[in-house]
């Protein structure tokens, strides 16, 4: 079944000539991995990955229609590959294949202001796409904290959420359209009025699946006006239970906060330790070091800006620090030396942080839109928290997150580098299992490693949990060991409490194994969509709980 | 061969539940739980019958092209229970033979309701407002009807039963209830939904404008949806209608009437109302008597009759047709009166009642409206059918699921 590389080369160079093809090992390398923390473990080893045959940049969906049709009659796997920012490995070639770079078809080709749609390729960035929607007056609301480095195609195919998903609704929420290859090279388009038509909805089953059904070449995305006004709170609450019922009471009277965070009390006190700034100019500066331009070099432009999201925040950046300062030897930080031992940290800091900072758990909100609007939301909004008991810490908090929301994402290595490995579980369930989810996913991390949780993406029937540990152990089997514990542990421990598995970062190889567990019978609707879709299972298997059995996977 | 299946059904679901249909290869079947819906279906599947999916029996079942198959019309009216309300989440788990009005009755007296969703569709089954994608089961303030479904029950062809899990959103692949949502009973049979309903708004508030032109009131009604006003209703009549339906009104020829209810906390309820009458009054209307407004919301509850006779056709487009399809289904035959109402970001629902004596009539306003941009109700893309055929042949290789709906056999 291995196709040849040089058979390979040539069926590719047909379609899209010498210089959009590579079999450079350094192109091979690069293309087979995203940034699912058990690689870099692998990585910082030195161990070689499995490699994709091949790497092609095609231009149009009709090029990538041929490249899937050359794979299916060489008889390799064709892997998507948007900006490599995944957490959960579901870019690598398990089994080989050509890997299709979507960053070469990047066009924003309509923005069409009297339907609030905009036409998109699938290989625009993040931020190029909302900096251009901004200048344009309008948003589309999806801001990851790997805004700078993911892609709309990869959004679109994990269901991605951004800081901002209370208002926005997270990426699956506004979607009116899309152009996918399917895996028989056959290019559809599900565009249509939602109003209008009948039959099942064939957007909702592409979207989240994670190149198995198909490459997914570009989207029509609904638009929101750019923001007018832009609201931020910071709130105390007594403890995670007292904040979470305040916070459900909000969104059940209908108001949609954009930004909605509530740390637990180890990541609140894990905050606080922070120099907290109010000088949002010197924040930035203070992490020039990352990729990410500064306010004032071309980041994300201030008015429809960005606020947040789903990987990075302060805390993240804190336990990092620790964990480095760690290995560094600087012991005189009592918490850096208990990363060896999580289970006392996870028992002990809640008590501590409240003995010594006198707090309980930090809430921070932010409200955006039209103006009128989110000046009547706000107030209710705030209103309504200080009536459930939280008390009002004013805009600085707000604003301080505001500045480094996208900061931490681009520090992970230096931990790596020392040792130690940090990585963030994102789980959700109603409100009724909320509390249920939190104690008992946190217990079973918590046997393994530090962990500490906020709470965001709020809807009225529920709420998601960002759980974020960090461990270490003394070489790379024992960190793999404990790494997949952690997953194992947390995981079930999530299904078991009537939560689902992931609220935005997908599924890819890492969570495969618990996706029986999360769908039970309904695995079954999954199959058939991929054989109807994929008959010939080239996309991407080994993936989302797809067995990929044609290549030996299980 | 049919005695032996006759026999066999009732030893699943009781003598008293099945009973043939005269004329026909068929037997209506009404199961009790979701369970003897399983066996049903496996018993249909072992005698290569039809599973016909007719929701409460009260219509008689649409079959196309099946000859003289076997066929089992499968009911759900004794699937008529609450499983679970869980009034924290509002999530409510309920039997697919509950009517929305049924659900509705049950849910008032705890403060909570299914949603600002019209309430003309909700005399259709939980299952049939799932099953088929109509339209009109939207409200700018709760969206589609489908997006109220968390969770969907169905049993497969093959007899088993599956329950999509229940999460407020997930990353975990496609969303597979979507998949049943729409599917018209052709790859499974829904049993049962777990819907996000909502608290009943605190506060309502109706308000009536009049507006230069149709032209403008739509213009008006989509600033305002721009401005983020979530109406839980509004509508926009024109002078002919408006002659017929609020005659109180006056209208003179050419302008529109627009009626709206905004609803939810007092002062977003208000708010609202505001940035709908700024948006009327930048496309140079005014206020005009909140009587109006009253009439049209005790007729949409059924509190006073409606005038007869209702629209007969409808059409949708998004912002931009909207105004060309009304034009264009208005010119197309002579003294037809339109509302356009179900408004949303996406565009909204234009609504004809076409004069008694307009000959072909529907079929001039079809083609008017569609070589406007405007969209027939129940299309579907056909260059998609090839892969609903191959999801369908994988799910229900026998070909036993409702299989004249969707495409034909």
């Amino acid at each position: 079944m291995a196709a040849d590389a040089d058979r390979v080369r040539r069926d590719l160079e047909a379609i899209v000539g010498p210089r959009r093809v590579s079999l450079r090992a350094v192109d091979l390398d690069t293309y087979a991995r995203d940034m699912w923390p058990r690689l870099l473990l692998a990585r910082r080893d030195g161990a070689s990955p499995q490699l994709p045959t091949a790497v092609v940049w095609p231009e149009h969906v009709r090029e990538v229609a041929a490249i899937v049709r050359a794979a299916r009659s060489l008889g390799v796997p064709i892997i998507p590959y948007g900006g490599g920012s995944g957490v959960c490995g579901g870019v690598v070639p398990r089994f080989g294949g050509i890997t299709i770079d979507t960053k070469r078809m990047a066009a924003l080709r309509a923005v069409r202001a009297d339907e609030q749609v905009c036409d998109v390729e699938a290989g625009l960035s993040g931020e190029r796409f909302e900096r251009e929607l901004a200048r344009r007056g309008f948003t589309f609301g999806n801001f990851p904290s790997s805004i700078y480095c993911s892609t709309v195609g990869g959004w679109l195919a994990t269901r991605a959420a951004g800081q901002l998903s209370t208002k926005y609704g997270k990426v699956e929420d506004r979607v009116a359209g899309l152009t996918m290859v399917t895996g028989t090279g056959a290019i559809i388009d599900t565009d249509g009025p939602r109003r209008a038509l009948g039959g099942p909805d064939w957007t909702q089953l592409i979207l989240g699946s994670e190149g198995t059904l198909g490459v997914i070449t570009s989207a029509r995305l609904r638009l929101a006006p750019a923001p007018q006004l832009r609201v931020f709170r910071g709130f105390e609450v007594s403890s995670v239970a007292a904040g979470l019922e305040a916070l459900r009471r909000v969104v059940q009277r209908g108001l949609r906060p954009a930004v909605v965070r509530l740390y637990d009390e180890l990541d609140t006190f894990v905050n606080s330790f922070g120099h907290h700034t109010v000088d949002p100019e010197g924040d930035a500066r203070k992490h020039s070091h990352a990729p990410a331009p500064l306010p004032n070099q071309g980041a994300l432009p201030e008015l429809p800006g960005p606020p947040v999201v789903a990987g990075g925040d302060g805390a993240l950046a804190r336990l990092m620090g620790f964990a480095r300062r760690r290995k560094r030897g600087a012991r005189q930080d009592a918490f850096a030396a208990l990363l060896d031992h999580p289970r006392l940290v996870n028992s002990v800091v809640g008590t501590v942080a409240e003995k010594i900072a006198r707090k309980g758990c930090k809430l921070i909100i932010g409200l955006e839109g039209s103006r009128l609007r989110t000046e009547v939301e706000a107030a209710l909004t705030f209103a309504e928290l200080e009536r459930a008991g939280c008390r009002d810490l004013g805009e600085e908090p707000g604003k301080t997150w505001y500045a480094r929301r996208y900061a931490v994402s681009y520090k992970m290595s230096p931990v790596f580098r020392d040792g130690a490995f940090v990585d963030t579980m994102e789980v959700a369930s109603s409100w009724t299992q909320l509390l249920d989810l939190y104690h008992s996913v946190r217990a079973a991390i918590g046997k393994h490693a530090v962990v500490m949780a906020h709470f965001s993406h709020l809807y009225p029937e529920g709420c998601s949990i960002y759980f974020t540990f960090a461990a270490h152990a003394d070489d790379r089997a024992a960190s793999e060991r404990r790494y997949d514990a952690i997953w194992r542990d947390g995981l079930e421990a999530a299904t078991r409490a009537g939560g689902t598995i992931s609220h935005h970062h997908g599924v890819g190889m890492l969570k495969a194994p618990f996706m029986r567990g999360e769908h039970r019978e309904a695995m079954t609707i999954l199959h058939a969509v991929k054989r109807a879709l994929d008959p010939d299972d080239i996309m991407n298997p080994g993936k989302l709980g797809l067995p990929g059995a044609r290549w030996g996977g299980q | 061969m049919s005695a032996e299946l006759e026999r066999e059904l009732a030893g699943l679901v009781g003598a008293a539940h099945v009973r043939p249909v005269s004329g026909q290869p068929a037997w209506q079947v009404a199961p009790g739980t979701p369970a003897e819906v399983s066996d049903v279906v496996r018993t249909a599947g072992r005698y290569g019958a039809a599973v016909v999916p007719i929701g409460s029996g009260s219509r008689p079942a649409r079959v196309r092209g099946l000859g003289d198959r076997l066929r089992l019309h499968v009911s759900t009216a004794r699937l008529d229970q609450v499983a679970h309300l869980d009034e924290m989440s509002l999530l409510c788990d309920v039997q697919a033979g509950l009517t929305g009005l049924a659900l509705e009755k049950m849910l008032a007296p705890r403060g909570l309701s299914l949603g600002d969703y019209p309430p003309g569709i909700l005399g259709d089954t939980i299952g049939g407002l799932i099953g088929v994608r109509t339209p009109g089961k939207s409200s700018a303030r709760h969206g589609f009807f489908e997006e109220a479904v968390a969770g969907v029950s169905a049993v497969l062809a093959d007899g088993r039963a599956i329950h999509t899990r229940v999460a407020p959103r997930r990353s975990t692949g496609p969303d597979l209830a979507r998949a049943l949502c729409g599917s018209e009973g052709t790859l499974g049979f829904i049993t049962g939904a777990v819907l996000r309903i909502h608290r009943r708004p605190e506060a309502r508030l109706l308000a009536a404008f009049v507006l230069p032109s149709v032209d403008a009131a739509i213009a008006a009604a989509f600033l305002a949806l721009r401005e983020e006003a979530a109406p839980a209703a509004l509508r926009i009549v024109d002078s002919a209608e408006a002659r017929v339906h609020f005659p109180d009104a006056r209208l003179a020829d050419g302008h529109a009437l627009m009626v709206a209810a905004t609803a939810g906390p007092t002062d977003l309820a208000a708010c609202d109302r505001d940035l709908i009458e700024s948006a009327v009054l930048a496309e140079g209307g005014q206020a005009a008597a909140p009587a109006l407004a009253e009439l049209w919301w005790r007729r949409r509850f059924g509190h006073e009759p409606t005038p007869e006779p209702g629209p007969s056709f409808q059409c949708t487009a998004g912002p931009s047709q909207l105004r060309a399809a009304y034009h264009a289904i208005v010119g197309a035959v002579p003294g037809t009166r339109c509302h356009v109402s179900r408004f949303d970001g996406d565009g909204a629902v234009v609504f004809a009642t076409f004069p008694d004596d307009a000959v072909d009539a529907l079929k001039a306003a079809e083609a008017a409206a569609t070589g406007a941009g405007g969209w027939l109700l129940g299309a579907r893309p056909a260059a998609l059918d090839p892969y609903l055929i191959a999801l369908r042949a994988e799910l229900d290789p026998q070909g036993i699921m409702n299989p004249g709906a969707l495409i034909g056999p």
